[in-house]
């Protein structure tokens, strides 16, 4: 069915008459009202270059949680994607599953590895071996992300670095918050890697 | 706008039709919103970066580093008292920290730390690698700051290690 505009339609034997015909449609508004709508499309177009400049291709690689409070860094690099290992100041989690809680940490012998740690890492080495195993040019790097509170001492740390290595990640990434960079207009940035 | 660009009327005796064009802007606005839906739905908000670092001792293939690199080795030892700045080449530095802040935890005097790098780098502009051991009691943030010190210092090969 059509979209008709509203009001009184004449029937169509009296739409062509000029007596019957006039009286109907006098005096009407055209119901029909042009919006401007270039504000709105200035707004959307905003919107996009600000939305483009925010994108981020890798994606979002951690979450933040309530429980971990990154510190600043004003050289880091963009962070790449590879299992993360969240240590909070209650426990420590890869990839959403708890591995360890920290008393427990403190607590036991002096062993420096994490075992169940070690075995998720382990798990995830797996999955990836399989993956890429069609793909003989891919290398193994060894990259884990580490995103702790900043107030969780070394020793938590250390132990989870440890693991880590012992699991073939050698490769740890320390997240946090990029800060405002205070590098001179004249000096070059540092350039990680030798 | 349009309108400043309209021919002047009443010389010819032909009408002219009319210069404005009525562009259809509905898909234009489409695309937009569905552009906005997009970037909304996939925004990262945080800005995470990383800083990357070695373990030593773990079986890790070590960094490939030519002569010049090999010839200093520069350690930075950080616990309850400071720092504590050493190289092969003889030179010791000692920097205290800062007090307590209201917390409890140790202020370090990364101002101080980052001079030296960065005096030390000027004098050995080959240098590249430093190896940063930190007591147990060391928090990862300030474990973090001292790192991001060392890279912004232009030694941007880190290992860590514990005492």
């Amino acid at each position: 069915m059509p979209i008709v505009t509203p009001g009184k339609r004449p029937a169509p034997r009296f739409q062509k008459s000029k007596i019957l015909g006039g009286k109907m449609t006098r005096g009407h508004k055209s119901t029909n009202s042009e919006l401007n709508v270039v504000p709105m499309v200035d707004m959307f177009v905003m919107l996009v270059i600000f939305l483009l400049q925010q994108f981020s291709a890798t994606g979002e690689v951690l979450y933040m949680q309530k429980d971990i409070k990154l510190p600043d860094a004003q050289h880091g690099q963009m962070i790449e994607i590879a299992p993360v290992v969240a240590v909070s100041s209650d426990q420590v989690v890869v990839t959403g599953v708890k591995v360890a809680d920290i008393r427990e940490l403190d607590s036991d012998s002096g062993y420096l590895n994490i075992p169940a740690l070690e075995e998720r890492l382990r798990d995830e080495k797996k999955r990836w071996e399989f993956i890429h195993q069609q793909d003989p040019d891919k290398k193994w790097d060894g990259v884990v992300n580490i995103q702790a509170d900043k107030g969780v001492p070394f020793r938590i740390v250390k132990r989870v670095m440890y693991s880590c290595g012992v699991a073939g990640y050698f490769n740890v990434n320390f997240a946090a918050l990029e800060a405002a960079s205070t590098v001179a207009p004249g000096e070059p940035a540092p350039t990680p890697g030798i | 706008m349009g309108g400043g660009a309209m021919p002047e009327q009443g010389g010819g005796k032909r009408k002219k039709k009319a210069l404005d064009a009525t562009i259809n802007v509905v898909p234009a606005i489409d695309l937009l919103a569905c552009c906005i839906t997009f970037l909304l739905y996939t925004a990262v908000w945080t800005q995470i970066s990383r800083l990357q670092v070695q373990q030593l001792g773990t079986g890790a293939p070590e960094i490939e580093q030519t002569d010049a690199q090999k010839q200093l080795i520069v350690t930075l030892a950080m616990g309850e008292r400071g720092f504590a700045l050493s190289t092969s080449a003889g030179l010791a530095i000692d920097i205290p920290n800062l007090g307590r802040g209201a917390d409890g935890l140790v202020r370090f005097d990364l101002k101080r730390l980052g001079e030296r790098l960065k005096a030390l780098k000027s004098s050995h502009p080959d240098a590249a690698a430093v190896t940063v051991s930190a007591e147990d009691t060391v928090p990862y943030g300030d474990l973090v700051q001292v790192i991001d010190t060392c890279v912004g210092a232009g030694l941007v090969s880190v290992a860590v290690t514990g005492v």
